[in-house]
């Protein structure tokens, strides 16, 4: 019974709690290790800056720095954003970012991850606010177009900060998987999923996981100012 | 490679409006788990996915644990013995090497339903009760050689009784609840997906599977969880 009951208890343990997400991931505790340490900072980066996209000083750093072990712009996928232009996830390299995956047509949850990056980003200093990106991804290859993905936009009324993309079947499954996103499409099409809100530090870690829906966002509003470079409290 | 027909796949939880058997196209399916050897050929060729190169990222600390470097198997890992502490993203990486893929969740269960002489294993007396018995004994400490198991009616071996394997969509299998009955998924936790139901609570292989796969993260790689390739 030992071994392979064992593993399947512990697995089970794993998706009851909501800290799972957080808590079972070797990167848990790096929220207060990993800030990057005096770099310097691209001009363009610091506040004020133009949408992560239009900002290509900031993927000028990548070159210079080889990315680190657990950075998740090591995955070499294409999204496009909702002007229909190349997003590279490594284009936000160098600023805290929240990542979610959704889809446009969601009538439950979607809208509800929104509203809590938002209360999120609401919480954050404005100086590491005006830092932070937010980079929503589709799960639905077929449908959540660039204009599917524009008319999002202007639905839920969201800023520049806000990255919206699409990518093909295998760049959204490789997303999910670094992620840890669950998700299955149903038989009309609509998407079963997990509700998780990942922050990424300016190298592109994971630094903290939320999952659920509503509630209290302070603790990851607290990680995206802990990992903005400069704007720890 | 043994061909799998064209068939269905009862899924063991599904959505209240979702149909009871989901098709499955005719695919090619390894014919046993990938071995040690095979993965010792795949690495060499392939040093990112070596033990001390890998990306912590795609594989956890526990990856080919069972090897004793990063191109010596050692006594734990006999070369025709499945390779388990395999991560999702290196099983993926070593089908693609090969022109294969991992097999999906319903490719995957649509190969294991079959019993030993017929395609239905769960009309085929006593192939339950043999597959039950595998998932409530203890694993061995070194596991015997890939394919040394029975075939089933398709030719396949081992598909139950040797390792737990990876499927490609693993990330579907969404479960909640800490009992085998209890598979009700919160809805904060996961979005629209407050309907599945359970379909065959006498199934318990396949919850353990579902549960299984439903706790795995894509760079695990842990104990008695190996592959197989399909096409
Ligand atoms: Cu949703």
């Amino acid at each position: 019974m030992k071994t392979k009951l064992t593993i399947f208890l512990v697995a089970l343990t794993f998706t009851t709690g909501r800290s799972l997400l957080a808590g079972d991931s070797p990167e848990k505790s790096r929220a207060s290790t990993l800030l990057p340490a005096g770099e310097e900072k691209c001009a363009c980066c610091a506040v004020e800056a133009p949408k992560p996209a239009a900002a290509p000083c900031c993927t000028e750093l990548t070159p210079a720095a080889p990315l680190s072990a657990r950075s998740i712009y090591q995955l070499d996928a294409r999204f496009t954003d909702d002007d229909g232009r190349p997003v590279a996830l490594a284009s936000l390299r160098g600023r805290p970012v929240i990542v979610a995956m959704f889809f446009a047509s969601c009538e439950y949850a979607c809208p509800v991850i929104v509203d809590d990056i938002r209360r999120l980003r609401a919480e954050l200093p404005a100086a590491v606010r005006a830092q932070a990106r937010v980079m929503l991804v589709s799960f639905d290859v077929a449908r959540d177009t660039p204009p599917a993905l524009k008319a999002f936009r202007a639905r839920m009324n969201l800023d520049d900060a806000w990255t919206l993309a699409r990518g093909e079947a295998p760049a959204v499954q490789e997303l999910a998987m670094l992620l840890g996103v669950k998700f299955k499409q149903d038989a009309r099409g609509q998407f079963s999923h997990s509700n998780l809100i990942t922050v990424l530090n300016p190298e592109g870690e994971i630094v903290h996981q939320r999952a659920g829906l509503m509630g209290d966002v302070s603790e990851a509003a607290k990680a995206v100012a802990l990992a903005a470079p400069g704007g720890a409290r | 490679m043994v061909r799998i027909p064209a068939g269905t796949y009862a899924p063991i939880l599904r959505g209240a409006d979702e149909p009871e058997r989901v098709p499955v196209a005719a695919f090619l399916l390894d014919a046993r788990p990938v071995t040690n050897a095979e993965f010792l050929a795949f690495v060499r060729a392939h040093p990112k996915w070596q033990r001390s190169r890998v990306s912590p990222l795609f594989a956890d600390t526990g990856y080919l644990g069972d090897w004793t470097g990063d191109l010596e198997l050692g006594p734990r890992a006999p070369a025709d013995a499945p390779v388990v502490r395999v991560s999702w993203f290196a099983a993926r990486a070593f089908a693609a090497a090969q022109g294969k893929r991992l097999p999906t969740t319903a490719e995957w269960e649509r190969a294991a339903a079959a019993g030993f002489t017929s395609a239905d294993g769960a009309t085929e007396s006593g192939f339950s009760a043999t597959v039950l018995a595998w998932y409530t004994k203890p694993s061995p400490e070194t596991l015997p050689a890939a394919g040394s198991g029975r075939a089933n009616f398709f030719g396949a071996h081992d598909l139950h009784g040797l390792v737990w394997e990876w499927v490609d969509d693993f990330n579907t299998a969404m479960v909640t609840g800490e009992s085998r009955g209890d598979t009700g998924l919160d809805r904060t936790l996961f979005c629209g997906a407050g309907a599945a139901n359970a379909r065959d609570l006498t199934n318990y292989p396949a919850f353990m599977r579902v549960g299984f796969r439903s706790s795995l993260r894509a760079n695990y790689a842990v104990p008695n969880l190996g592959f197989r390739c399909a096409k």
